[in-house]
């Protein structure tokens, strides 16, 4: 169909073996695996001896190169495509995986004698069990001296740096989380984005005085969302700095600390929809759409989920000071590609890096995907994105801390035992202590391990 | 166990149905005033994922999914097929079950052959730990297989897809055929080896046509399985373009939103395949046939 | 059961299941028994090459995992013995419990149901008649329609005013969030696999019910046994070789259930709904803990491989 698709030069010894799909050949393969059993001793866990770049499929500069990538989502998929397509250097091959299966078998394509050279991932906790294991190529040449991520903030490339202080992460944009609303929802009601939490609270009064209801939120196959407002009230209750201490373990969630943040989320509990544990995250935001249900905390992906007429109607706030002496914290979760450190041609595969971390590419990413990420190259002309953008370009720029999300600021790990106890809280708030203490049990089980 | 009256008369006249049931009165008429409600209850979930294909986006975003319909379009399967690449999809997926499915038949028959009909030392065991390894969790596997193909070479190509899905089937349809395989009358066998046949000749002049209705029945199962497989087309393949019909529709699933009438319209597309060689087997199901009829 | 061995019309008495005993051989000692004994060498490549295929795709792997579940094992870098340390884990891990009892429910709740459901439709839809191609199409329809579809659409039936809540208002059952509710939700997702899998069990037995002797039945009736005596002693007791392949099938289908759960729950509400199979998912491949996830999917090849022998040893006797 279209010219990258077509481009797998690297990879395509495979079908050889299926060209002459006759018994005879089938037995020979057989008998030859039984053969070269020399080839399989140990074939699990036997160390990384294996993933020694082994030259690839023969291909050395020119030949092509392999993108890995798990985005789904239609006009991001898209847009990705299309810069793929004019990329002219050389070939490249881009394959879409399914992010749940993507996330399986990671550490398959990193440890593959040929690997592809690509891959589309986040920056924090994966990111650097695998550079840990030296199997992520070192591109720190691209954050020096012109390099392409050169100019890029300077907290980019703290989480684009491994444990032995090389970048190992290219990122490429971001997405802000906040409460959004409908502008004319909020006309229709009579009520105005709050500044404080006590307003807030009056706003979600008035909002269910007036049958509508204040909060949704899908916790069902997405147990993940019950995390946005726990992130949220701590780094607005305890702050960015505890936040993230927390989830490295230096506190408790026992604490009194978490235990004032789960009062908070008590408080707030009595205005989200009924049904928020029956959907994901893409069906809570149909009553939100219907003007069943006013506001919806949720990062910037949320424009995927709304009707393309009603986009403009979009708004947002950030979730309201609670103590004023606390600094300011947003949630800002970066995306980006790595590369395997067993590519064959590390040159060509930089170069790629490059021009996908350019300014030219963000914003020709960020302009067709019709999604609402940011640009993560500050070179980034940003006077043509939509308001709604530009509102929160200048949001994160504002404010003092950023964290990226429960699970980036942890580990994977770590967020199944949030979304079972946070969806266990929801379901029964009167628990909270015994689940607290549940959860730190099974948080020390994920530290300690 | 059974009477052998099936294998008997498909011996001696293979078109001949087996014994006939002396015709009866007809049936109560409360059979189909319970079969007809019952069916179409069974059928509503089908029928909810044939009207959301027809729907468009913004009627499922504005109106909620489970709501009845106010479009009617066909822009959902315009847009599987040209975004999820559904035809090259479904093309993968025919090869790769028609070779697996008829690999393994072809496999397993000798296999059931040879236990069944001789004395081959433990052949009982033989057989239960065929069967057993159809008991592992497929799960568990994946990881060791996805780096037995790469030390093969195989690794990412349709003939991996293939070995290992005959490699997994092998002991379940084994287990079927053997049980149909020494069902065989013994006569067949007799007289065959007076006739001075060969194993070869046998297998292909009588255990082949007389285990024909096994095989057509396994045939139909082993498409569905096979044609609907996703996790060992995960494990091999990473090259988009080799992607089998399922993961092509897990693609059309969004991320983070889901185009909920274009996978409806998706699945429709990738059910039909087995749905039309469920029909054109359906005889073979049901006429006369005995899957395993006797252990 | 007894009188039915001594049949006539019957090609001779039953095989028999002793391991290496051969009571047709046996009996009839002529030609075959001396050939039998001998077992040519193309038979040996019959049997041996299938053999070979398994153990190589499916046994080998299958050791070298047994293997990381004494490990700790990242997906990366070298594997860290840790001797039984997975297994003891298991003991005081509140989530395997939960699985394991769940798992419990489901194999008894699914293979029941759907063997129940299975059979009466098929006895039901035995008999040629107007109408019976069609329900018997209707009930195997949902079986094309792969598992982790089925899974995503019918989480979208059970949400709140869907389908099933529009179904269920009129008898008094509406307004229950199905999968939301940890008392519900395992039962929930088990209807929709059963919904599945019924259809693939029917058409077993009506497979099977071809092969029933009516003359037996019809002697039965003379005899003045009711339907549901002539169902039980004489159809069921005929039926025992598909019964064998349904049981099988049923046993591996049932453990190795996972896409429709995850499709449906992930396993949620907390953990309520996780069966070992999507429990063993999550922690071999969501969190990457080979070793843990490699050592539950030992605890799933021992029970399917106990449900399996119990059985087959069990029809041994009975055949004896």
């Amino acid at each position: 169909m279209s010219p990258i698709r077509t481009a797998h030069a690297r990879t395509s010894r495979g079908p050889a073996a299926l060209a002459a799909p006759s018994r005879r050949s089938f037995l020979v393969a057989v008998a030859a695996g039984l053969g070269s059993s020399a080839v399989l001793s140990g074939c699990v866990g036997s160390g990384g001896t294996e993933s020694a770049p082994a030259g690839g499929g023969g291909a050395s500069g020119g030949g092509g190169l392999v993108l890995q990538n798990s985005i789904q989502d239609e006009g991001p998929k898209a847009a990705l495509t299309t810069l793929v397509e004019e990329y002219t250097a050389e070939p490249v091959t881009m394959n879409s995986v399914a992010t749940e299966q993507f996330r399986a078998q990671l550490s398959t394509y990193l440890t593959s004698p040929n690997p592809p050279d690509v891959i589309s991932w986040y920056a924090g906790s994966v990111a650097n069990t695998y550079a840990d294991q030296g199997l992520l190529l070192d591109v720190s040449d691209l954050w020096t001296g012109d390099g392409a991520c050169a100019s890029f903030p300077p907290a980019l490339k703290a989480l684009s740096t491994s444990g032995d202080d090389a970048q190992i992460f290219v990122p490429t944009n971001y997405y802000w989380w906040s409460i959004f609303y409908k502008k004319s929802a909020f006309e229709k009601w009579g009520v105005t984005p709050p500044e404080t939490w006590d307003e807030f609270i009056a706003l979600c009064e008035d909002l269910q005085g007036q049958g509508v209801i204040p909060l949704t939120n899908g916790i069902g196959t997405t147990p993940w969302m019950a995390s946005g407002w726990f992130d949220y009230l701590d780094l607005r209750v305890n702050g960015a700095q505890y936040h993230r201490e927390l989830l490295a373990g230096e506190h408790a969630f026992t604490d009194p600390e978490v235990v004032a943040v789960m009062d908070r989320y008590a408080e707030i509990l009595p205005f989200f929809h009924p049904d928020q544990a029956s959907w994901d995250n893409q069906q809570a935001a149909v009553p939100f759409v219907q003007d069943e249900a006013a506001m919806y905390l949720i990062g910037a992906f949320l424009t995927n989920y709304v009707p393309e007429d009603q986009l403009d109607d979009l708004d947002f706030f950030s979730v309201p000071v609670i103590d004023p002496s606390i600094p300011s914290a947003e949630e800002a979760p970066t995306d980006g590609f790595f590369a395997s450190a067993g590519t064959a041609d590390p040159e060509g595969t930089k170069a790629f890096l490059s021009y996908l971390a350019s300014a030219e590419s963000q914003a020709q990413w960020i302009a067709e995907s019709g999604s609402a990420n940011l640009p993560t190259n500050p070179d980034v002309d940003t006077s043509g994105f939509s308001p709604l953008v530009q509102k929160g370009i200048a949001l994160l720029a504002g404010t003092e801390e950023i964290t990226q999300f429960f699970n980036r600021d942890s580990s994977d790990a770590l967020q199944t035992t949030a979304d079972t106890a946070l969806t266990q809280f929801i379901a029964n708030p009167g628990d909270v202590q015994q689940i607290l203490e549940q959860w730190q049990q099974a948080a020390e089980a994920v530290w300690s391990s | 166990m059974t009477t052998s009256a099936p294998p008997a008369s498909v011996a001696t006249a293979p078109a001949q149905p087996p014994a006939r049931r002396p015709r009866r009165t007809g049936r109560s008429p409360w059979f189909h005033v319970v079969m007809v409600p019952f069916t179409v209850l069974w059928l509503l979930p089908l029928a909810f994922i044939v009207v959301l294909a027809f729907r468009s986006f913004d009627d499922v975003a504005s109106r909620g999914i489970g709501a009845l319909p106010a479009s009617f379009t066909l822009d959902a399967f315009t847009e599987a097929v040209t975004r999820g690449d559904l035809g090259r999809a479904l093309l993968n997926s025919g090869i790769v079950t028609v070779i697996t499915v008829v690999l393994s038949l072809v496999l397993a028959s000798w296999a059931a052959f040879a236990l069944a009909r001789f004395r081959i030392p433990f052949r009982r065991t033989v057989l239960l730990v065929m069967l057993a390894g159809n008991l592992l969790p497929p799960q568990i596997l994946l990881v060791p297989v996805s780096r037995i193909t790469q030390s093969l070479g195989l690794y990412d190509s349709l003939a991996a897809l293939v070995v290992v899905q005959v490699g997994f089937g092998l002991g379940f349809y084994t287990f079927v055929l053997h049980g149909f395989v020494r069902n065989l009358p013994q006569e067949v066998f007799e007289a065959a080896l007076i006739d001075g046949a060969g194993t070869l000749r046998t297998y292909r002049s009588i255990v082949l046509p007389l285990t024909r209705p096994a095989l057509a029945a396994l045939a139909a199962l082993a498409t569905t399985w096979v044609f609907n497989d996703l996790i060992w087309a995960m494990t091999v393949l990473r090259t988009e373009t080799r992607f089998p019909i399922t993961a092509a529709l897990l693609n059309l699933q969004g991320g983070y939103s889901t185009s909920w009438n274009v996978l409806a319209a998706g699945c429709l597309l990738a059910a039909l395949p087995t749905a039309l060689v469920f029909f054109a087997f359906q005889k073979h199901f049901v006429s006369g046939l005995l899957v395993g009829s006797d252990k | 059961m007894t009188v039915l061995e001594r049949t006539p019309g019957r090609s001779g008495p039953r095989s028999g299941s002793g391991a290496g005993s051969d009571p047709a051989a046996a009996r009839r000692p002529g030609p075959r028994l001396r050939a039998a004994r001998r077992v040519p060498p193309l038979v040996w490549a019959f049997l041996l090459v299938p053999l070979a295929v398994e153990m190589f795709w499916v046994f080998w792997p299958a050791l070298n995992s047994f293997s990381l579940s004494f490990t700790r094992w990242r997906g990366v870098g070298p594997a860290e013995p840790v001797g039984w340390a997975n297994y003891q884990r298991m003991l005081d891990d509140p989530v395997f419990a939960t699985a394991l009892v769940n798992n419990v429910v489901w194999v008894v709740g699914f293979g029941g149901l759907s063997v129940a459901g299975g059979l009466a439709l098929a006895v039901a839809l035995n008999r040629p008649g107007r109408g019976v191609g069609v329900y018997r199409s209707a009930i195997y329809l949902p079986m094309v329609i792969s598992l982790a579809v089925t899974g995503l659409f019918w989480r979208v039936l059970y949400q709140p005013d869907g389908l099933v809540d529009r179904v269920l208002t009129p008898v008094g059952l509406g307004g229950t969030a199905w999968l939301a509710n940890p008392d519900t939700a395992l039962y929930a997702v088990l209807v929709a696999a059963v919904w599945r899998q019924v259809g693939y069990i029917m058409v077993l037995y009506l497979a099977g019910l071809k092969g029933v002797d009516a003359s037996l039945e019809e002697a039965a009736a003379v005899d003045g046994a009711n339907a549901w005596q002539r169902f039980w002693r004489i159809v069921v007791p005929q039926l025992r070789g598909v019964s064998t392949v349904v049981f099988a099938v049923t046993v591996i289908d049932s453990l190795r259930t996972f896409d429709i759960v995850w499709a449906m729950t992930r396993g949620g509400p907390y953990n309520q709904t996780q069966l070992l199979s999507t429990y063993m998912f999550q922690q071999s491949f969501s969190l990457v803990d080979l070793g843990y996830g490699s050592a539950l999917a030992v605890v799933i090849f021992l029970l399917a491989i106990g449900f399996i022998i119990t059985y087959l040893v069990r029809q041994a006797r009975a055949e004896d």
